[in-house]
């Protein structure tokens, strides 16, 4: 706070000299703009994460709602993905004569790419959008404001734990999520066929390797990060009034999306650099 | 013209003890738009100040601005002596504890019930109170603003003027020594709107409590308030009793006692 008797916001600001930002079209600044306040809002997350008080119960709290509020939902779409996947593989399979590929290429799929990706993108709809809604809306109606002169750090309390619990709970209902598809898998395969419950997932668990799993299952920590953060940053600066709580809703989703499938991307390329795959 | 009680002969009719907020030449503008221009105003201990101006006018970033909520470009803001924008983050809180601030909105944690809206500046605060002793000040607070029946309700089944006595008794439980009312009475049918006043005015007696209440209501202005200040164009322009400025031949002043 300048807090300088003798400034005067009256005082006239000489005109800045046009740089090379200024020369750049007003949507590319505009990206540039919001990208630095996320990395910003990111910076400030880490800072304030690691240093005491900590609000534990909260983050419980926000895992319970984040997490098991997601359940039913994460495992019916992975149910249906599992479900779908073999009936659309087997044809092609059977032409080739490679059928019994089919738990292998299934499992494969999910635990590689489909599992970790579609589910983190239902999880921006779901999760991200609420936490982009519920902010908003603590903003609009000045419960952020109400914290703050209670003695709360409401970034602390609401941003931080948020964070915290969809980093770590996304993780959870992707293993989850990608369990329920292989059982949809496993259910496919013996409506054409008849594979025991055993050998389909011997199969299955055969064909994994360590590459297969660990880099998928690291990359779900990162879409839970990037869900989270882009949900509190949003709704956290979300303009007053509900036109702005429901934009702030929208575009936590659409952001969190498109940051999936970034992070995706950058996880492959990772993966191949260090010869993983 | 800009009135100032002193300029009546008689002066103020009561005596008030210290100064605990002193605002000072405060700046505050909101990119072009200049919202405060070196404001004055300072309120003695027991002193109950209503704050007229203008929708838009800065009449509720003054208050936010006392508080800490927003930070201020010029000037200075004193409250118990302590310089607003120089006290680090704990010591603010700390004097945050001694300040309760009633929203416009109300603004109750929509996730928690009443108990949990009370409890939750109480446990911030107030760190060393054991369980019982939080039930008890609760449950007493509560009954000030006639609500213990609601204590286990969510804000979302509370009526628009419960809200306002349960956003009161969360200010309240802390037994703040200042008030900060935002708006008050502010989307209340009449009946209600009087009875936040009567509450305002209990809030008075019972706690002593020193007050700044920033409202369009003349009648909650006129029954709450010790003192008026009215905001014209960023300055306190006018500052007296009710019935000083209520008779001042002023065009900007005049307006709001017709």
């Amino acid at each position: 706070m300048n807090n300088s008797p003798n400034i005067k916001p009256d005082k006239e600001v000489p005109e800045l000299k046009e740089g090379f930002f200024d020369l750049l079209p007003k949507g590319l600044t505009e990206f540039l703009n919001e990208a630095g306040e996320i990395a910003r809002f990111a910076g400030k997350f880490f800072k304030q994460a690691f240093r005491p008080p900590f609000e534990f119960k909260e983050v419980l709290k926000q895992a319970f709602e984040i997490g098991y509020r997601s359940l039913s939902l994460v495992a019916i779409t992975s149910f249906i993905i599992g479900l779908v996947l073999t009936l659309q593989s087997r044809p092609t399979l059977v032409e080739f004569g490679a059928e019994a590929w089919l738990p292998s290429m299934v499992g494969i799929s999910i635990i590689r790419e489909l599992g970790p990706v579609v589910i983190a993108l239902i999880c921006a709809g779901k999760i991200g959008s609420s936490i982009g809604a519920e902010l908003g809306s603590m903003k609009v109606t000045e419960q952020i404001d109400a914290m703050e002169v209670s003695g709360t750090n409401p970034f602390k309390y609401i941003v931080v734990t948020r964070i915290l619990s969809t980093t770590l709970t996304i993780p959870i209902l992707i293993i989850i999520g990608d369990a329920v598809a292989l059982y949809g898998s496993y259910l496919a395969v013996n409506i054409r066929g008849s594979v025991s419950f055993t050998l389909f997932f011997k199969q299955v668990f055969d064909s994994l390797e360590f590459s297969d799993v660990v880099p998928a299952f690291i990359k779900t920590f990162f879409f839970g990060f990037a869900i989270g953060l882009i949900g509190c940053y949003k709704g956290y600066n979300s303009k007053k009034g509900t036109e702005g709580v429901g934009r702030s809703a929208n575009s936590a989703v659409v952001i969190g999306s498109l940051l999936v499938f970034i992070i995706d991307l950058i996880a492959v390329q990772i993966t191949e650099f260090f010869g993983f795959l | 013209m800009i009135f100032r009680s002193a300029d009546m002969k008689n002066g103020p009719a009561v005596e008030y003890g210290e100064p605990v907020i002193e605002i000072t030449g405060v700046y505050k503008s909101f990119g072009s738009n200049h919202v405060l221009k070196d404001f004055n105003l300072t309120i003695n201990r027991g002193e109950n100040v209503v704050v007229l101006g203008k929708s838009g006018c800065g009449k509720s970033v003054l208050i936010k601005c006392i508080i800490g909520l927003l930070s201020y470009d010029a000037g200075s803001i004193k409250v118990f002596g302590n310089e607003i924008s120089q006290l680090p983050i704990a010591e603010l809180d700390e004097l945050r504890a001694r300040i309760g601030f009633v929203f416009q909105s109300s603004a109750l944690y929509d996730s928690m019930t009443v108990r949990e809206n009370l409890e939750f500046p109480l446990r911030r605060h107030g760190k060393h109170k054991s369980k019982s002793e939080v039930q008890g000040l609760v449950e007493e607070t509560l009954k000030d603003v006639g609500l213990l029946d609601a204590i286990n309700l969510m804000p979302s089944e509370l009526s628009g003027g419960m809200r306002k006595r349960i956003g009161l008794a969360r200010s309240l439980i802390l037994h703040p020594e200042i008030m900060l009312y935002d708006e008050p009475t502010t989307g209340l049918d009449p009946i209600t709107s009087g009875e936040i006043i009567n509450l305002m005015l209990n809030v008075q007696k019972k706690y002593n409590t020193t007050s700044i209440t920033i409202s369009h209501d003349m009648h909650c202005a006129k029954v709450t308030g010790n003192r008026l200040a009215i905001i014209v164009n960023g300055v306190n322009y006018s500052d007296g009793t009710f019935e000083e400025l209520s008779i001042i031949d002023d065009p900007q002043t005049h307006p709001f006692f017709e």
